[in-house]
């Protein structure tokens, strides 16, 4: 194939080198990357993307909403009690367990889509973690079964020690005074004599 | 089975024996003359054995002899069927001696009440 002519091949150079240059001066970028790429990374926290003071006014409410990925109507902050959530949506504590786990999620694990807003306690609720899904029983109900069943075997030990069963026979008869030096009787004093017959 | 305990919880609560206590009639009363158990082991016979307490009883000296045999014939383990069985019936004839005591106990009692309720209704 024929070689480009040297000329051609250094002016190319050259363009690519001014636009270099001009993407530079450009670009918003910081870093290496945007050194050599001329473009900015899509990582860290770009201008009025951090949380903000608590929202006083329906328009603060609005810009935080939308700067949180919600709507107006979902968006709640939390309570200004001087606690430090600022302007941070109060989302229902419900955890990742309770998601759709058949659902397409952008992060399967996590169960959660790109842009979504965060909990304040995401991290315990997590599928590892805080499980908040429904119980097959209510708690009340479940409360019932297990203490119901404890003090209904509690009084079945207390009537098995008030009316114990027993074998119909006499109790069992030991030699040499019942046993009273082996019990560790006094070998001095005389026991009282304990005398069994056949029958 | 059982039959005990009906009677003893349901319908006669005042006469049938509780083991846990003493039997409360002589144990001459109703008999001429009564032999007396007899024990073959002696307490230092026992002792050298190291028996424990509850092997002390008046079957000992077949226990002994087992124990023995057994000694004698290790590590054939079938060897002692003759002294187990003399131990093991020995244990049992206790065992019906304990029974019959209790059926005493208990007609005795029943003969107690029967001559109460008489002595009560004349």
């Amino acid at each position: 194939m024929r070689t480009s002519h040297p000329l051609i091949a250094v002016s190319m150079a050259i363009v690519g080198f001014r636009r270099w240059a001009q993407a530079l001066s450009k670009g918003q970028g910081s870093g290496i990357s945007a050194l050599l790429s001329g473009s900015r990374a899509a990582s860290g926290a770009a201008k009025g993307n951090l949380p903000g003071p608590y929202p006083k006014t329906p328009e603060e409410r609005a810009a935080a909403a939308k700067k949180y990925n919600l709507t107006a109507a979902d968006y709640q902050p939390f309570p200004d009690q001087g606690l430090g959530y600022g302007d941070y949506p109060k989302l229902p504590d419900r955890s990742q367990h309770e998601r759709d786990p058949w659902y397409d999620w952008d992060h399967p694990d996590l169960r959660r889509n790109w842009g979504e807003p965060i909990h304040w306690d995401f991290d315990a609720y997590i599928r590892n973690r805080v499980d908040t899904s429904p119980t097959v029983l209510s708690w009340s109900s479940m409360c019932k079964q297990l203490f119901g069943f404890i003090g209904f075997m509690l009084f079945m030990f207390y009537l098995g020690e008030k009316f114990p069963c027993y074998q119909p026979i006499a109790p069992k008869q030991y030699p040499y005074n019942d046993l009273y030096l082996e019990k560790g009787g006094d070998p001095e004093k005389q026991p009282e004599a304990v005398k069994h017959y056949e029958i | 089975m059982g039959a005990h305990l009906v009677r003893r919880y349901v319908t006669e609560t005042d006469t049938e024996p509780d083991p846990a206590r003493k039997f409360e009639f002589d144990p001459q009363f109703g008999f001429a003359e009564r032999k007396e158990r007899e024990m073959v082991a002696t307490q230092e016979q026992m002792n050298l054995a190291q028996l424990p307490l509850e092997q002390r009883d008046f079957c000992a000296h077949h226990l002994l002899k087992l124990m023995k045999c057994k000694r004698d014939h290790w590590p054939n383990f079938l060897a002692c069927k003759h002294e187990k069985h003399d131990w093991d019936y020995c244990e049992h004839q206790d065992y019906v001696m304990r029974m019959k005591e209790y059926e005493r106990e208990r007609r005795l009692q029943l003969r107690k009440k029967r001559i109460e309720a008489q002595a009560q209704a004349a």
